[in-house]
Formats: structure tokens, C-alpha cells, sequence
């Protein structure tokens, strides 16, 4: 994959250079073997900075709002779901078109750092990976590894949609073809087959482990209210206490909140501290809209408006 | 010093012991998640782990805690303490997250501002440590004199060596412990134990990946509130959660508020704040004195590595790494102190 890091770095230099944007935000090595880190460039002698490959996993979407009133055109590295992301905050008007530049990297799909790092000698440094279909050879200086992609990459990349973004200016390499380890609601469709008191035990048991440490909601790229009804503290609608019925309400509310508009990149799910699996809410979700209305993933194209932004004299309504 | 064994076919009596004699909280595994929390059996223990991801202060600052409850009458308001703390046994907390505990006494057992919930629990717990058996590539409690077989802060400290553990006898609490429980304990010599674990500190000490340098570093920071360090990278990437705070085993930060309902019947909580907050430092008028990530990442680092010495004479930091393993962007406080290194050594 270092001929796709040449070229993202290629690209950004010349975006730099021509005055094109006055930031890149992509990805740099990380302090760990396996991690990469968002970088923040804003200078064509940094570009040495970024880097790609199957450790890219955060979606970086997000950074684009902290610079929407900022001077100057920021460019952005994004894989196909963060791409999703990109439509949304435009459809959202939280951004606007004019002032970003897309630079979209086909993704072959992403490993989850822990796993790799269980395996890699703690010294060990990351020479190059290579994708070689069903899995990925990470080379480090203590020797080759083989990462089966069923087994070691991040569970939402199971099923992935849009290995290619859905939105860019620039396009980096060959696009890939689609291709799923898993169906898509599976898990879902395996909860929704509980009983009420069985699926209120499963929910409980991961909500009592919840820390509120937001991670979930901060990485989430639709979550973009200045004010967030969590940190509220006039009226306080959810209180920093934290049990079993504080941290439920919370749990349902942000759910709720990104029904329709959440782009399920699986960011949720990838940063809690607690592995609580916060994507599986959203995906009840997704699987309810596409049953009801046929909704396509949001963001997976321009100008979709989000199933709960829409009406139309056909939509289903048995509750009424 | 004083030292016993216990032998692995005994540990499971013991634990069992202590669950009926005290409340026995041990770490325990919850899907992939390990966690400490009151056990009643010794079944329930998970002892072949590297670092829980939540640290053992729960124990005596935990996340949410009832200072009292009250119920107002209309002529008069009752308050109601909780019960005082029980009996406990902190069992297999690592020797990173015990000494965390001793950069947390000053704080809370000072004698300008004692506090009774945190001290009657301290005093009513034994800690019994567990020393590791392995070095993730996130650890480097030896950044701050700690080690991986260090006691430190425990009142017994079990160290396994093949079928045995070897329990070094810190303090008279941990001895009356012993004492009391002496069936379980062994009275072999302990001399070819003690030599193992001698060998086995040598040789996880020599196993750290993260090469930590401290030089320069809290000179730099007291010289210099307004270091351009500060504007550079960390602020940019960091995404405001409390997860590096809220698995740190020495943040310590919490918040007081009336949970009251309708009928002015409610409780007074503590729990756990996090300097990544906005509304952390947000005064009643409105004013933010951190108003953005950029003040919010500096006095979180600033506190680690300037504040506590100023105050404690002790880094706010003992090197457990959870922070690193967590950050959702991958911002590595060892990085940081690098980073303020160079800074320092340029300047």
C-alpha cells in the first residue's frame, strides 16, 4: 500500500502548493505499530506525514466541522463510509461544498489494532502492508504476518457497502469491488428473534457497563448540536450520575437522535472504552427504515433527504 | 520483610474465605471487558489478565456515590448518611493501579481537606496486589519508579511463580490478614521465591517498549503557561470524550448535585468529572475559562505532569497506559512528554 501513501501524499502537496486548500487532514503512523493518528497538515513539507494502509480506521469527517468558519479550504482523506459522512454534514448544512476538497482512497477494509497487536512483538516496527484480497501481510522488522480479513478486521468491515467514496474531488488508486464477510443484519435480526425480558437483559447488561465518557458521541459525525442535550445542565434532562437508568436514556436518546441520518461507519462501536456494541442500536434502526421505506444507507448518496426529513403519501403507517 | 506462599490449589479457598468474611472485590471479566467488582465467589475471579480496562479506584472513589439523602417535610428536612463503609479486600489490583491509589491519599486523606468517603473506605480495605506477568507495549510505570512486580502501596502482594504465590507482607494490615486466614498460607521457606521474583522484576523490566524521558520536563512547564506546544497537534486530533480520564487510575475530578424528585425527596451524588468536558469549567455567568479543547488538553497533561508534583510531590501518573490503549486518536502521553522534551532541550 506505499504507492497508494505516495500518491495521497502527492496529491496533498500539490493541493498545498497551488494554494488549492490551506489544510490536509489525513492519517499519520500512529505510536503503535497497528494505530494510525489523524494529522493535521498545513504545509507541502508535511505531506512526508501521511500515510495509508489497514490502520486507517478513524473516520475523519468529523475534524471538517471544527473548520467551517475557519479561513481557507480544508482537504480531507476519507474511505468510502467516511465518505457517507461528507454527504451528510453537506445534506446537514454543517459544511459547505466550496470550502473542502475530497481526496477519497479506496478501502480494502481495516484491521482492528488490538488483534494485530496481541500478535506483533511489542518492539516490533511497521516496515509496509499488502493486501492480498481475503487478507493483508503486515511486514515489521521482526518478521512477516498474515491477518485472515474475516478474522482480524474491525467487525463493521464485515459488511461494507461502499468500499469506494461515494464523494470525492481526487480519487486515489483502483476502485474495489464490493465484497462481505457477513450479513448485513444478522446480529439484528438474531436480537430481535429474544424475548422482551431476554432483550432487556441483553441491553441492560451493556448499558450498566457505560463509563459516559461520550467517546461515542464526540467520534460520531452526525452528532453536531453546539449544545448537546447531555451537557446541558439547565434543566439537566440526563443527569452524570451514572446507572442502569441514566445511562439506558442516554443510550436510547443518541440513537434516536442520528435515526435517519446516521451514516453507520461503526465509529460508535469502534471507540468505546467498554465495548458496549452501540452500532447494533443504530442498525435496528437502519433495518426498520429499510423495511418500512426502502431507505437507502444515509449519505450513501448526494442529496438524499433522511427518511425522517421526508414525507410521502405512500409511507407505511399501521400505528395510526 | 516478611513473606508467605500460597499454593495455587489453595487460592480458590481463600478467595472464598474472604468473600464471607469481607466484601471481596477482585476483577472479574464481563465479555471482553475486564472490570473490578464485588465477588461472592472465588469462581467468579479473572486473574489471567494484563490490565483491566477500568482501574480498581472505584474501590474508594467510585463513579457515582451517595454523600446522603434527604426529605424535606414541609417544616423540617431530614438527612440520612449512608451506612459506613464495609469490610472490603481489594484483591489482584496491578502494582500500577495500587500506587495510583497513593497519588490519590493526599488528595483526599490531606489534612486540610479530609474526606470521610474516601478515607473510611481506604481504611477499611486491605489491597492485595498481584504483580504482572507480562508488559503490554502501552506500559511504563517504570517512567515513574513503579515496576511490574512492585509493591508498593499493598498490604500483600502476590507474585506467581509456577505452581505457587509467592506473598511479600507489606504492612501490619496485610499481617493481620495472613494471621487470620493462616490456613491457607503456607510456611516453606520462601527464600527460592523470593530470588524468583527477584529475576522475573529483572527480566519484565527489561521488556518496556516505550521509552519515556522526563527530562526538562516540568522545569519547561513551570517556566512557560503558554508553551506554543500547545497549539500544535494534540488539541487539533483530540475529539473531547472523558475516556482517558475515566479509565486513568489518578483522575480524579468529581462533581456534587442534588438528584431531587418531585416531592423535594432526592439524594446528594458524587461522581466523576472530566476536565475534557466543556461545562467543566463553565462558570454561572456563562464565562469558560477553558473555552476550548486546546485549554482543556493543556490542563489535563499540565495536571499530570506539573500540578500533582507541585502540590503531592508525586507525578500524576503512574504509567498503567490505559489512556493510550483507549484515546480514540491515538494521543500518547508518553509522545507528549517526549515532545515536551525536545521542546525543553531547544529552547
Amino acid at each position: 500500500m506505499m504507492n497508494l501513501t505516495k500518491q495521497i501524499r502527492e496529491q496533498a502537496k500539490k493541493l498545498l502548493e497551488e494554494k488549492k486548500v490551506d489544510l490536509v487532514i489525513g492519517f499519520g503512523q500512529g505510536t503503535e505499530l497497528a494505530r494510525t493518528t489523524p494529522v493535521f497538515i498545513d504545509s507541502p513539507e508535511g505531506v512526508s506525514a501521511l500515510t495509508w494502509g489497514p490502520f486507517c480506521a478513524n473516520n475523519l469527517a468529523k475534524y471538517l466541522v471544527d473548520y467551517k468558519n475557519a479561513p481557507g479550504n480544508v482537504a480531507i482523506v476519507v474511505k468510502g463510509c467516511d465518505s457517507r459522512s461528507v454527504i451528510r454534514l453537506l445534506d446537514d448544512n454543517q459544511i459547505s461544498r466550496d470550502k473542502i476538497v475530497v481526496i477519497g482512497v479506496p478501502c480494502a477494509g481495516q484491521l482492528e489494532w488490538q488483534k494485530v497487536a496481541d500478535e506483533v512483538k511489542p518492539d516490533a516496527t511497521l516496515k509496509e502492508t499488502v493486501d492480498n484480497g481475503d487478507s493483508f501481510v503486515v511486514k515489521t522488522s521482526t518478521g512477516d504476518h498474515t491477518f485472515n480479513k474475516k478474522d482480524y478486521m474491525l467487525h463493521r468491515c464485515l459488511v461494507c457497502e461502499n468500499p469506494n467514496p461515494v464523494i470525492a474531488d481526487f480519487t486515489i488508486g483502483e476502485e474495489l469491488p464490493v465484497k462481505n464477510y457477513a450479513e448485513r443484519f444478522a446480529e439484528v435480526e438474531e436480537l430481535e428473534q429474544l424475548g422482551l425480558e431476554e432483550k432487556s437483559a441483553y441491553w441492560d447488561k451493556q448499558f450498566s457497563r457505560c463509563l459516559r465518557c461520550y467517546a461515542c458521541r464526540n467520534v460520531c459525525s452526525v452528532c453536531t448540536c453546539e449544545l448537546c442535550v447531555f451537557d446541558q445542565m439547565k434543566p439537566m434532562w440526563v443527569s452524570k450520575r451514572t446507572n442502569l437508568s441514566e445511562n439506558t436514556v442516554f443510550h436510547i436518546t443518541r440513537a434516536f437522535h442520528v435515526a435517519g441520518r446516521c451514516v453507520d461507519c461503526g465509529e460508535c462501536d469502534r471507540v468505546c472504552p467498554m465495548d458496549i456494541p452501540i452500532r447494533k442500536l443504530n442498525q435496528k434502526i437502519h433495518k426498520d427504515l429499510k423495511d418500512l421505506f426502502d431507505s437507502p444507507t444515509p449519505g450513501s448518496k448526494e442529496g438524499l433527504l433522511s427518511a425522517l426529513g421526508e414525507f410521502s403519501l405512500g409511507d407505511p403507517e399501521e400505528f395510526m | 520483610m516478611k513473606a508467605k506462599i500460597v499454593n495455587k490449589g489453595q487460592l480458590s479457598g481463600l478467595l472464598d474465605k474472604l468473600a464471607k468474611d469481607y466484601d471481596l472485590v477482585a476483577p472479574v471479566k464481563e465479555e471482553t471487558i475486564t472490570l473490578f467488582k464485588k465477588i461472592s465467589s472465588a469462581q467468579d475471579a479473572f486473574l489471567d489478565y494484563t490490565n483491566s480496562d477500568v482501574s480498581p479506584k472505584g474501590c474508594f472513589l467510585p463513579q457515582s456515590e451517595k454523600i446522603f439523602s434527604y426529605t424535606y417535610t414541609g417544616d423540617s428536612l431530614e438527612i440520612v448518611k449512608p451506612e459506613s463503609a464495609k469490610k472490603t479486600v481489594l484483591f489482584g489490583a496491578r502494582p500500577c493501579d495500587i500506587k495510583a491509589i497513593t497519588t490519590l491519599d493526599p488528595v483526599f486523606e490531606g489534612e486540610k481537606f479530609g474526606d470521610e468517603f474516601y478515607s473510611s473506605k481506604r481504611e477499611n480495605t486491605v489491597i492485595i496486589g498481584l504483580s504482572c506477568s507480562k508488559v503490554l507495549s502501552t506500559c511504563f510505570c517504570y517512567a515513574f519508579g513503579g515496576g511490574p512486580c512492585d509493591g508498593t502501596g499493598s498490604d500483600l502482594l502476590f507474585t506467581e511463580i509456577g505452581d505457587k504465590y509467592y506473598v511479600e507482607i507489606n504492612t501490619d494490615k496485610g499481617q493481620a490478614l495472613v494471621d487470620a486466614n493462616s490456613q491457607f498460607f503456607s510456611s516453606e521457606s520462601t527464600d527460592q521465591l523470593a530470588k524468583d521474583k527477584e529475576e522475573l522484576a529483572k527480566k519484565l523490566a527489561g521488556e518496556f517498549v516505550k521509552k519515556v524521558d522526563l527530562t526538562g520536563v516540568k522545569e519547561l512547564l513551570d517556566s512557560d503557561f503558554e508553551l506554543a506546544y500547545w497549539d500544535e497537534d494534540p488539541y487539533k486530533k483530540c475529539i473531547g470524550c472523558g475516556t482517558c480520564t475515566y479509565v486513568c487510575p489518578t483522575c480524579h475530578c468529581f462533581d456534587i448535585f442534588d438528584f431531587t424528585t418531585g416531592d423535594i425527596t432526592g439524594d446528594r451524588i458524587r461522581c466523576w468529572d472530566s476536565c475534557m468536558y466543556p461545562e467543566y469549567t463553565l462558570m454561572a455567568g456563562g464565562h469558560n475559562p477553558r473555552p476550548t479543547r486546546k485549554e482543556r488538553i493543556r490542563n489535563r497533561f499540565m495536571h499530570k505532569l506539573k500540578y500533582h508534583l507541585d502540590r503531592y510531590n508525586m507525578v500524576g501518573c503512574v504509567g498503567c497506559g490505559r489512556c493510550i490503549r483507549k484515546c480514540p486518536v491515538n494521543i500518547d502521553i508518553t509522545k507528549i512528554i517526549n515532545d515536551l522534551k525536545e521542546v525543553a532541550q531547544n529552547a
